[in-house]
């Protein structure tokens, strides 16, 4: 890896720049662009500073080649995609893949690889390194997916209507296998009643409860 | 096409089979029994309440109260027999649990597949995720791992809880070396709830399961007694479903100390009371159960309700509807109430557990739809009931005491004198009305109270459950403390149920809209908004009953202390620090308190560490991760595929519009100006499009700063050092 940005400055047929310009654009330009690029390594967790650096540079380096092609551009812009460029590719080659624009497949692929392989804490060197890298590393990317759930193994439930119907209900409530049950709980409910109407509807039911409570106070004693 | 129960138990052999030969009769006579002694115990005293009522003069109110003190007194009744009984059964023994019907300590399960799943709905999702690990490392630690898939079923419908379920589950799996045994899946809408999402997962991998056994979001079980669940399974090939009974733990909150003590300690002798007469009928609570998989999917996808809300739709509380249609089809269903090891949490304070019944209120309801359903078993019936009147009851208390006040005011306008005549009781008791009033009052509270009382004798002749509740007099203090706790706060439970009935009948939807807590509970702002109606009530029902009668008042004072304190009472029953100082002098303990099983302790220490690590994110700081973040989003971006190969969610997010133009330019939008000018519904869908997602990514980094809104240069910005 070239680690120089003099090639990429002094590149034959570029025209001389205005004082504090570099391929073009603003040293502040570049110093965003900088930061940018500093940024996405830091959010894939690349923690060696030497490292970090030496990746940065790079990018800028292919960036700042670009530049005078593509005045349209900001320094950003331009270091954003090389950056977007480089990382894919580099999955490209690792996992044995040829990268389709159109969609995202390969750089969410590497990304995902990345994380399971535990890149950030086992193989920080060997990220945008260029082969040959450690069988082991390359087994383990190549390997690497992520499984939310087993086969499918599709099958249709189908809920089963249910009667609620209060006709259907009422003859059903005389098939209960309960109803002697509920009979007897009836006529123990009714019992209760009687007691308390014969009890409390006239002198005379009273006269009958008293007579029968002699009779049972008798019986006991 | 799977076999009804009778076919399936001959295929798995008849080694159980004759234990159950006569239990329909023998289940027949206990129900008898039990339910006799309710019926005698409620005839008897409602005979001595309608002779009170008859000796101060039959009125038209006084057959409204007698109707409505049958019911409560019948409630109360059932209660207080499970109590009775139970205590007998763990006293002298139960050998009628499905543990005792045969030896399955012995089986294997040696080719049996289970998942457990952990549905999910924008839940906490650390808590989630560690009641997992912790289960997980539980069940690899019996060394049977292999038989079991763990899954997390997530029906969120907020994106960050969305982002942070796919992340930890990542970071689980590979801390775990769990890849391709705890999976992750998230429904694209989540029409019928809880039991949708179960549904969902039957219908996609259910076939691959002899069993799944269903966790809730704050369930966390040992591994040996999910073994033992299986293996209880393989031995009765009959049972379609054995639910465990979940001890209440982790609570710090002086509330949630007092609930979990009280589950603790009279939790026992009750579902000991509850298996004596429901055996083979049991229930199921929707969550810590083992299902037989090929029944339920055969016979439990739950049919929609006619009519509309509240009774009409999908079925709420599906779990009781769930079992009975398990027992329709002659598959049995056990608690199996002996087996340790299952937990779960519960509300840390008064508000937090009444939303919760608010949810449940309406569910329970709602199964007096299902009530009188053609071919349920009675003994459902039963448990529908049970359900239904746990609700009910309360505005059926509230039309007593309303009632009585009426029927109160009605004597003391007519300005006449209360003439005592004689009644039934007169020849044995000779009492005097209001002695009559006072033993009535007495036997109330008695048949309250009795379960309570049997609780801690049948605490005292147990030496290792003392030590495990921290000695008897501490217990017995305890108990007697929850006992004034549960006094003031039952008629809050009474007001709150009875509007919640109220609104649900009519149909009023209920928005408690967000907690205003305090880290130590409730805040005095947040209490005074959620009681000030109860305490208002209180004062003016104390102001009214003191003016009509003053002897009445005392009566009355009981239920009116209740409302009076509701708001000092919801404060300091929600503090953590009282429930630290409780337990510091020995108040509330419980078995998993004095001697934490692993497994709690584990989970209370990594979530301990969590809190301290990971300070809570700002609104849609994990929609910035998901953009970003390099390997959130191919974490996102792979599940995301991964869902497009499932025919049916491939069509659920074509309907939802993913792949269309107008996602990418609302993704154009939320990189433009920010997620706050997204609704949370058009981040779902840019966050649901597998092309959109990676596309973001890349722009957020190659765009210049002035073409990403502020926000995003802000985010970005975090990524620098």
């Amino acid at each position: 890896m070239d680690l120089s940005l003099e090639s990429a400055l002094n590149a034959p047929g570029t025209p001389a720049e205005p004082s504090g310009n570099i391929a073009g654009r603003a040293l502040d330009e570049w110093n965003a662009a900088y930061a940018k690029v500093e940024s996405y390594f830091h959010a894939l967790r690349i923690q060696n500073k030497v490292l970090l650096g030496r990746l940065v540079i790079h990018v800028l380096k292919r960036a700042m080649r670009r530049a005078p092609q593509e005045p349209q551009l900001s320094a950003t812009e331009l270091a954003g995609e090389e950056m977007d460029a480089v990382v894919t590719e580099w999955f490209g080659q690792v996992l044995q893949e040829a990268p389709v624009s159109a969609n995202h497949m390969l750089s969410t692929r590497g990304r995902l690889a990345l994380l399971l392989v535990d890149m950030p804490g086992k193989w920080q060197e060997q990220f945008l390194h260029p082969p040959p890298w450690p069988e082991e590393f390359i087994k383990a990317m190549r390997e690497a997916y992520l499984r939310a759930g087993p086969d499918f193994q599709l099958a249709k439930m189908a809920p089963r209507p249910l009667d609620l119907g209060p006709i259907a209900t009422l003859s059903n409530l005389s098939m209960l296998p309960f109803r002697k049950m509920i009979i007897v709980w009836c006529g123990l409910m009714l019992l209760f009643v009687a007691l308390f109407i014969v009890t409390h509807n006239s002198q005379q039911n009273e006269h009958l409860l008293n007579e029968f409570l002699t009779w049972v106070r008798n019986l006991f004693h | 096409m799977p076999a009804s129960a009778p076919e399936s138990s001959r295929a798995a052999g008849q080694k159980s089979t004759a234990v159950y030969t006569n239990r329909p009769v023998r289940r027949w006579l206990r129900l008898f029994l039990f339910y006799s002694l309710v019926m005698l115990l409620t005839g008897a005293v409602s005979v001595l309440f309608a002779d009170l009522l008859w000796r101060s003069g039959w009125t038209g109110t006084s057959t409204i109260l007698l109707i409505l003190f049958v019911i409560l007194f019948g409630l109360i009744s059932i209660g207080c027999m499970h109590g009775i009984f139970g205590f007998f059964l763990r006293t002298f023994g139960d050998p009628d649990r499905i543990t005792r019907l045969g030896d399955y300590k012995s089986q294997g399960i040696d080719g049996v597949s289970v998942a457990i799943v952990f549905p999910t709905y924008n839940e906490g999702v650390a808590r989630v995720m560690e009641g997992l690990r912790t289960t997980y490392v539980s069940v690899e630690q019996t060394g049977q791992i292999q038989h079991f898939d763990f899954f997390v079923l997530s029906d969120s419908t907020d994106p960050a809880k969305w982002v942070e379920e796919e992340q930890r589950w990542c970071e689980l799996v590979r801390e775990l070396d769990a890849l391709g045994r705890i999976y992750y899946r998230r429904r694209i809408s989540n029409e019928g709830k809880k039991s949708g999402n179960v549904r969902d997962f039957l219908s996609t991998w259910g076939r691959r399961y002899r069993y799944f056994i269903v966790f809730d979001a704050d369930s966390v079980m040992r591994g040996e007694t999910i073994v033992d669940l299986v293996k209880l399974m393989e031995v009765h090939p009959q049972v379609g479903l054995i639910q465990s009974i979940p001890a209440l733990v982790n609570a710090e909150s002086l509330f949630g100390r007092i609930q979990q003590f009280a589950n603790r300690l009279y939790g026992p002798i009750f579902i000991a009371g509850l298996n004596y007469w429901a055996q083979d009928l049991g229930n199921y609570w929707g969550h810590n159960a083992i299902i037989r998989t090929d029944p339920f999917m055969q016979y439990c996808d739950l049919p929609r309700l006619p009519g509309r809300k509240p009774f009409g739709g999908h079925i709420l509380s599906h779990d009781f509807v769930e079992a009975a249609l398990l027992l329709k089809e002659n598959w049995q269903v056990w608690f199996a109430y002996d087996l340790e090891g299952s937990y779960e949490e519960i509300p840390q304070d008064m508000i937090s557990n009444a939303q919760r019944d608010r949810r449940w209120c309406q569910g329970n309801l709602q199964h007096s739809l299902v009530l009188f359903g053609r071919g349920l078993r009675g003994i459902s019936r039963i448990h529908f009931l049970m359900g239904i009147f746990g609700y009910l009851a309360s505005p059926l208390w509230l039309l007593f005491l309303v009632t009585f006040n009426w029927a109160l005011w009605n004597f003391k306008s007519s300005e006449l004198s209360v003439i005592v005549t004689r009644g039934l009781t007169t020849p044995f008791l000779k009492l005097s009305g209001k002695q009559h009033a006072f033993l009535i009052f007495v036997i109330c509270m008695s048949v309250l109270f009795v379960p309570k009382i049997l609780a801690l004798i049948d605490l005292a002749f147990d030496r290792e459950r003392r030590r495990a509740f921290g000695g008897l007099q501490r217990a017995t203090l305890s108990a007697v403390i929850e006992t004034v706790f549960s006094s003031l706060h039952a008629p809050l439970q009474m007001l709150w149920h009875s509007k919640f009935v109220a609104t649900i009948l009519l149909g009023i939807g209920v928005n408690w809209g967000p907690q205003k807590r305090t880290a130590n509970g409730i805040a005095w702002s947040e209490a005074i908004r959620r009681h000030w109606g109860q305490t208002a009530l209180g004062i003016a029902w104390g102001a009214a009953v003191w003016r009509l009668d003053e002897a009445t008042f005392w009566w009355f004072l009981p239920v009116l202390a209740g409302m009076l304190l509701a708001i000092p009472l919801s404060v300091f029953t929600s503090r953590m620090s009282l429930g630290a100082r409780a337990r510091s002098l020995g108040l509330f303990l419980t078995p998993e308190e004095i001697h934490p099983p692993s497994e709690l302790d584990t989970l209370r220490v990594r979530m301990a560490l969590l809190e301290k690590t990971q300070a809570p994110q700002p609104a849609n700081a994990i929609i910035a991760e998901a953009v970003l973040d390099p390997y959130v989003n191919a974490i996102h971006v792979s599940l995301l595929r991964e869902k497009q190969l499932n025919p049916e969610y491939r069509d659920a997010l074509a309907k939802l519009g993913v792949g269309r133009p107008e996602v990418r330019e609302l993704a154009e939008k939320l990189l433009g100006q920010g997620p706050e000018a997204l609704t949370t519904d058009e981040k779902m869908l840019v966050l649901s499009d597998a092309e959109v997602v990676p596309w973001l990514h890349r722009q957020a980094w190659i765009r210049p700063s002035k073409a990403l809104a502020t926000w995003w240069q802000a985010a970005i910005r975090k990524y620098a050092r």
